[in-house]
């Protein structure tokens, strides 16, 4: 007998509040019937970067709106939905509970299954929603929140292999469009500079590159950056935009050499294991940025690895990547209670040892 | 009928989780239990527990009254997204009830409400429905209200929500009061010259 799951997902981990609903029968591709993402970039733009507190105030009052918007345009009601899942961690402590929240509401209220999602799982099973990408794969997720190679084996199941040791790219993007009087987000808008900028006029450094493994670090680049623009700054009184753009362009061709480099590491380490259909996945906000994204793909063609990287709107946060991952979740019968935790913090690799943070909270990734 | 109208309760905006049912103008059960910590993890099942034990299921309510605050900023998010996705779920109304308005059910005449906030200082409705938060207690003839116990707290909230359910009404959102700790940076953008 066919089996049809629909599925609503909620995602509110960082500062995009979003529903998805998807439909999958049997073992046929899943459809996204809706996705929809309410931004909050103009709330937090003049901040600088996500302010928490502000996040979290958006998130309680929008996501039952998302909801009801998802539903209109996948033309559904709620008692077409199979089963609820959630983001419950890592992430932005208040967004996380709002959403977790919100859905044990909509999951008691009419008496459906309740799955609480990883938020990491959500963007490392995005290959398999796109593209059905076969395990195990090798995933490089890099984001404003995030940066980690993780060898995805199942739903619930991921080998990290090295990460960021302190900031992610992300964020360095973000700070370096703050620092040069850029718009927020800074991903978009220093690209935009990178491409009539000089990138070889100013050196900056590559960290780790000259350590074994496949962790990273990005803060010093942000402090080599700021550096190298006061000393301008003290010379002319302010940057000239050709100034402006050769910064963007070093910068960026430093933080491609690292994933470039890293990627390399990464996949070598990933081959050996002879995968089947050895294929490495870029997802997160920052796989958006196509320098990054050409550099990794000549990476794979060199090695001999397939290369795929999701579709903007499924690469950035989404919640059709969080009904996904609940989708793979349900089929392995994992279900939550009531008392479900909302975690701020959650490794994917449970085992690994802690790359970034400790103590009483645990490990940060 | 609207006098037997089942009508759910709660509140977590201050270091508890309450409820209360309330059946027509009848108590069914009213519960509170102290915590600093882990209302995200208990409040539904309490409220299931409830139900339960007063014979009930969720597709019996009527209307939901939620806590909105003014207190804990996590607490009454917490409640306020609860209740609107039961909301949305049983396709009834959300009333957003403060505890300001929680205090004054049942009391006549004009007053002062207030909530104990952090480091000493108060939450402070006056009686033209104003909110602000001061450093001290307000010093004024009138009466000054403070918070039920979170037991009696639910029950009330519970109660005006039973008295405002037909009206046309927001979705309940927090009563934060204060507004969000953000700065923007103190670094300045830098001086962008014309090419020469």
């Amino acid at each position: 007998m066919s089996q049809t799951v629909t599925i609503l997902g909620l995602e509110s981990s960082c500062d995009d509040t979003a529903a998805a609903i998807l439909r999958q029968t049997d073992e046929s591709p899943p459809e996204i019937l809706a996705s929809i993402v309410y931004g909050q970039s103009e709330l937090h733009a003049r901040f600088g970067g996500v302010v928490p507190e502000i996040a979290a105030r958006a998130h309680a009052e929008k996501l039952d709106l998302c909801v009801e918007e998802a539903l209109a345009v996948a033309g559904l009601s709620l008692r077409d939905i199979d089963a609820i899942a959630v983001t419950a961690g890592p992430g932005l402590i208040g967004g996380v509970l709002s959403g977790v929240m919100c859905a044990k509401g909509l999951a008691a209220g009419l008496g459906l299954p309740l799955i609480g999602v990883n938020h990491l799982a959500g963007h490392a099973l995005t290959p398999r929603l796109t593209d059905g990408a076969a395990y195990p794969y090798l995933m490089l997720l890099v984001s404003g929140g995030h940066c980690q190679f993780l060898i995805a084996r199942g739903a619930d199941s991921f080998t990290r292999l090295g990460g960021t040791i302190d900031d992610a790219p992300g964020e360095a993007f973000d700070k370096t469009a703050r620092l040069l009087g850029l718009p927020q987000p800074g991903g978009p808008s220093v690209q935009a500079e990178a491409t009539k900028g000089d990138a070889r006029r100013f050196r900056f450094p590559r960290p780790l590159l000259d350590r074994p493994g496949c962790d990273m670090s990005f803060s010093g680049l942000k402090t080599a950056l700021l550096r190298a623009r006061d000393t301008i700054l003290s010379e002319k009184g302010g940057l000239t935009r050709q100034d402006r753009a050769d910064l963007c362009a070093s910068f960026q061709a430093a933080v491609v050499d690292v994933l470039a480099a890293k990627t390399a590491r990464a996949v070598t380490i990933y081959v050996e294991q002879t995968p089947a259909h050895p294929l490495l996945a870029v997802a997160g906000g920052v796989a958006a940025n196509s320098a990054i994204r050409a550099r990794l793909e000549t990476v794979c063609t060199d090695l001999g690895v397939a290369f795929t990287a999701p579709p903007l709107e499924l690469c950035t946060d989404n919640a059709a990547m969080i009904a996904y991952a609940g989708l793979e979740l349900f089929h392995a019968g994992h279900r939550d209670d009531m008392a479900l935790v909302a975690r701020p913090r959650w490794p994917l690799d449970q085992a690994a040892a802690a790359l970034l943070g400790s103590g009483k909270k645990g490990a940060k990734a | 009928m609207p006098s037997d109208a089942l009508i759910l309760g709660f509140d977590t905006s201050a270091a508890h989780c309450a409820a209360a049912l309330l059946s027509g103008g009848r108590v069914l059960a009213c519960h509170a239990e102290e915590m600093g910590r882990g209302q995200a993890e208990r409040l539904v099942p309490l409220l299931e527990e409830m139900l339960a034990g007063a014979g009930c299921g969720w597709g019996d309510l009527s209307a939901i009254g939620v806590g909105i605050g003014p207190g804990n900023f996590t607490g009454i998010r917490i409640s306020v997204a609860t209740a609107r996705g039961l909301a949305l779920a049983l396709d009834i109304p959300a009333i957003g009830v403060s505890t300001f308005d929680a205090e004054g059910h049942g009391h006549r005449g004009p007053h002062i409400a207030t909530v104990p906030a952090p480091r000493g200082q108060i939450y402070v409705q006056t009686p033209d429905g104003k909110a602000e938060l001061r450093p001290v207690a307000p010093l004024s003839d009138l009466p000054i209200l403070t918070p039920p116990p979170p037991d009696v707290l639910a029950e009330r909230i519970a109660r005006v929500a039973a008295e405002r359910r037909g009206q046309a009404l927001p979705r309940p959102a927090p009563l934060y009061i204060r507004a969000a700790d953000a700065a923007p940076p103190r670094d300045p953008a830098p001086v962008i010259l014309d090419d020469a």
